[in-house]
């Protein structure tokens, strides 16, 4: 009977023999297993389920085109989670670098490891403030030793061989023009995310991971914007001034090719800046700008046909009072004066007759045209927003000559493009367009354009205009000077704003100084003239009006970028 | 207990016969309908499969070896090319802040002792610029054009020409009060250059004498092969003077 039960559980191939061998089974006692279809299909179905997804995962692999399955470990040579920035010409503002934060366990020291540890770090990183190290390492807690470490500093932490050390890989943005564009750039946070300037306001476009091989190219010019700088340094030797500002804008389509304000700051040094004089100047900065604003009302002038360039203007008295407004002119002037000598004198009582004439709707109407008012829209967050006023004779009145009117150099470098380039509306901008030519909204006429052009190379070329020291030869500069005084501190806030060439303009330069003082030990350099013609040198002078400082500094930077400027033109050109 | 014969002779009576007629299974036709074993055929089937299944394993390793062997070197290579494109980018970060012009301007500063002088707009001129031909007949217009450019130069250049124009007179100036007065000049210079007047005059006193003597062969030789290389060099034979 056993023999039989065996042979039928290895061999047996009929029913019968399962069912009687169930029988027996069933008589000793077992319990017959059934199992249910429906559990049997379910199995089946997971495992089938199973077997396709791999097979599927399996030719996703192994027609998968993506290398970077197989190259995740290459990407350590290459992190680029940020854009890089470059200027017109391709000059690296900024880029991505790894940099690492470097930490000690002092848990995993002994005291020996110790000294010896702060003997090594004292000899590799003389820099290194040995004694809060020392007692950070005494506390026994976690701390970083330093922030920012390049590779080669990695290394020789490494080579120490000491393992508690932490390192932290932190892809991190450097800029190699160090101060040159701190209130442009702006700055990115740890995350690499940015928090001023360029880096936030085009945060999203910097980090699109398609376009991280392509540079974000702005419209500014490296070697520009150091001689602006430069020049602006040199000023503060001789003028004393705490604060200077320059833009240098084209005109013909608002492309800028230099922002410069001072002080400045190392952007690749991350520092608190808390303090005002760090502003933006030429955007945050709203300020009372003086007698630029002059050539706008007489444009306005011009514009409404109520008045010409010979236009003239009798008794004009020297002093002039509106309720509690005191006018009067800077300088002793003639009493009689045409609309073009108003502006070539910078006379204050000449141009609150002009304003009169016009009227306030007529001249706020262009102020507005002009968008001297309203908050710019421009490519950087930190955009400064004009003081409002209420318009009446007193407040037409002084600000025909610019003051009890605020606005920032932005705008301001802004309107005298439009007054300039034949009257049409530009918006300034640092972008870089493909297309960087096109002609806005006519503001102004072109034959106001041109009479404004004339007149402001007058101030320039004439004698008796103020900004004489800007009449650089070949550049055929014009522009107005503008000297206002600050209410807090009666101190001054000097402007000039150049347009050269006057007869075809193309470039506009705003240079500010704030609070410069006089300078009896500068050697101011007169041109030759019918008095003089081999011109003369002169010291000791104590006034300390635009004439006698801004426009000194904007015919230094106009010398020097001048040829850069002609070339680049030239280069532009068909002729070329 | 049942008495199971009872139980079943009350059965009706069935036709017992025909049903084993009925229920017998014929072996003989089942036996039949089995295939007879054909045991080369098989040997021949497994062989067959055997060795395909052994070569496409050996295929498949050979080929996966391969492939892997390739991405390796694929993966080598990219390495290799990231490496070179992160040393690159360094090496363009470098250049960068090396010839950043705060940088340049730091160093000319530090090594350079030239004064440098900016360009001036009239010295820019256009790349595609030809003059135009001065034949004989137009050379008097460009002179008169010349002179009234002259006219319209520059008061700054003029000035500049004007002090040039007086540091030479003044200089030539000092020249002509030095040699007017010999007896001021240092004896050393005065017997230098009596020495150098006798030497002159002797060899000009040998050249009128015996010219004979001065054209020697070699000297003739030596000043032919001087001009022929002036020649070829493209300067004037005769000297500029």
């Amino acid at each position: 009977m056993k023999k039989n039960k065996k042979t039928i559980k290895k061999k047996s191939f009929y029913f019968e023999d399962y069912t009687e061998q169930e029988l027996t089974n069933n008589n000793k006692g077992f319990k017959i297993i059934r199992v249910s279809p429906n559990r049997v299909t379910f199995l089946f179905f997971i495992f089938i389920s199973l077997i396709l997804i791999f097979s599927l995962k399996i030719t996703y692999l192994s027609l998968s085109s993506n290398k970077d399955l197989y190259n995740k470990k290459n990407n350590k040579f290459f992190s680029n989670h940020r854009r890089d920035i470059l200027d017109r010409n391709g000059t690296v503002l900024a880029t991505n670098v790894d940099l690492y934060d470097i930490g000690i366990r002092p848990k995993l020291l002994s005291n020996k490891d110790k000294k010896n540890l702060l003997i090594k770090l004292g000899l590799s990183f003389p820099k290194l403030d040995l004694i809060e190290i020392k007692k950070k390492l005494m506390k026994d807690d976690f701390f970083w030793i330093g922030r920012r470490f390049t590779p080669k500093e990695k290394d020789q932490f490494w080579l120490m061989g000491n393992k508690a050390f932490v390192f932290d890989l932190k892809p991190s943005r450097v800029y190699p023009q160090k101060n040159l564009f701190s209130h442009i750039l702006g700055q990115t946070d740890d995350s690499n995310t940015g928090i001023s300037g360029v880096e936030k306001f085009f945060d999203k476009e910097l980090s699109v991971e398609e376009k991280l091989i392509d540079p974000l190219k702005l419209t500014l010019d490296v070697n520009l914007q150091h001689l602006i700088r430069e020049e602006l340094i040199n000023a503060k030797i001789h003028f004393k001034n705490i604060g200077s500002a320059a833009i240098l804008m084209d005109v013909r389509n608002g492309e800028i090719l230099s922002l410069v304000s001072l002080p400045d700051y190392d952007l690749n040094k991350r520092i608190l800046l808390n303090d005002s004089v760090y502003t933006n100047k030429i955007t945050l900065g709203v300020y009372e700008l003086g007698s630029v604003f002059k050539t706008f009302t007489i444009a306005a002038g011009l514009e409404n046909n109520l008045i010409n360039t010979n236009t003239i203007f009798e008794n004009l008295e020297n002093r002039l009072t509106c309720d509690k407004y005191t006018i009067s002119e800077h300088d002793k002037l003639p009493s009689s004066l045409t609309t073009e000598q108003i502006l070539v004198r910078s006379s204050n009582i000449g141009a609150v007759r002009i304003a009169q004439k016009i009227g306030v709707e007529k001249y706020k109407s262009f102020l507005n045209s002009l968008e001297l008012f309203n908050r710019i829209s421009f490519d950087l967050d930190e955009i400064g927003t004009p003081l409002l006023f209420k318009w009446g004779k007193c407040k037409l009145a002084t600000s025909s000559y610019g003051h009890g009117i605020t606005t920032t150099p932005l705008q301001l470098a802004k309107a005298y493009a439009i007054l300039s380039n034949g009257g049409y509306k530009i918006n300034p901008y640092i972008l870089k367009k493909k297309k960087s030519k096109e002609e806005g909204q006519q503001i102004i006429s072109k034959e106001t354009s041109i009479k404004i052009n004339s007149m402001l190379r007058k101030v320039v070329s004439l004698e008796e205009g103020t900004a004489n020291f800007a009449d650089i030869e070949g550049y055929d500069v014009a522009g107005k000077t503008g000297t206002a005084v600050k209410y807090s501190s009666q101190a001054k806030l000097n402007t000039f704003v150049s347009i050269f060439p006057s007869k075809n303009p193309k470039y506009v330069l705003v240079v500010m100084l704030d609070e410069p003082k006089p300078a009896p030990n500068f050697v101011y350099e007169f041109l030759p003239s019918e008095k003089f013609p081999n011109g003369y040198k002169y010291k000791g002078e104590k006034r300390n009006t635009s004439g006698w400082n801004t426009v000194v500094v904007a015919g230094k930077i106009i010398e020097k970028i001048g040829p850069i400027l002609a070339i680049n033109d030239l280069q532009a050109s068909k002729k070329y | 207990m049942i008495n199971n014969d009872k139980w079943i002779n009350s059965l009706p009576n069935s036709n017992k016969h025909l049903e084993k007629n009925t229920n017998e299974v014929n072996f003989d036709k089942w036996t039949n309908s089995v295939p007879k074993k054909n045991n080369t055929t098989s040997f021949k089937k497994y062989t067959f499969v055997t060795v395909i299944l052994i070569s496409g394993l050996l295929f498949v390793s050979a080929l996966k070896n391969q492939t892997r062997n390739l991405q390796k070197e694929i993966n080598k290579l990219e390495t290799n090319i990231r490496k070179i494109q992160f040393d690159l980018k360094q090496a363009n970060l470098d250049h960068n802040v090396i010839t950043s012009p705060e940088n340049i301007s730091l160093l000319a500063k530090e090594y350079l002792n030239i004064n440098f002088e900016t360009y001036k707009k009239s010295q820019i001129k256009m790349f595609n610029y030809k003059p135009e031909d001065l034949s004989v007949s137009q050379v008097g217009k460009k002179q008169k054009i010349i002179e009234q450019k002259s006219k319209k130069f520059s008061k700054n250049v003029r000035k500049h020409l004007a002090k040039k124009v007086e540091q030479k007179k003044r200089e030539i100036k000092k020249l002509q009060e030095l040699y007017s007065n010999p007896e001021q000049i240092p004896n050393e210079m005065k017997t230098e250059v009596a020495k150098k007047i006798k030497q002159k005059k002797i060899e000009l006193k040998s050249i009128y004498n015996k010219p004979g003597e001065i054209l020697t062969l070699e000297r003739v030789r030596n000043w032919g092969v001087v001009q022929v290389v002036k020649v070829f060099l493209g300067i004037p034979v005769v000297p500029g003077r």
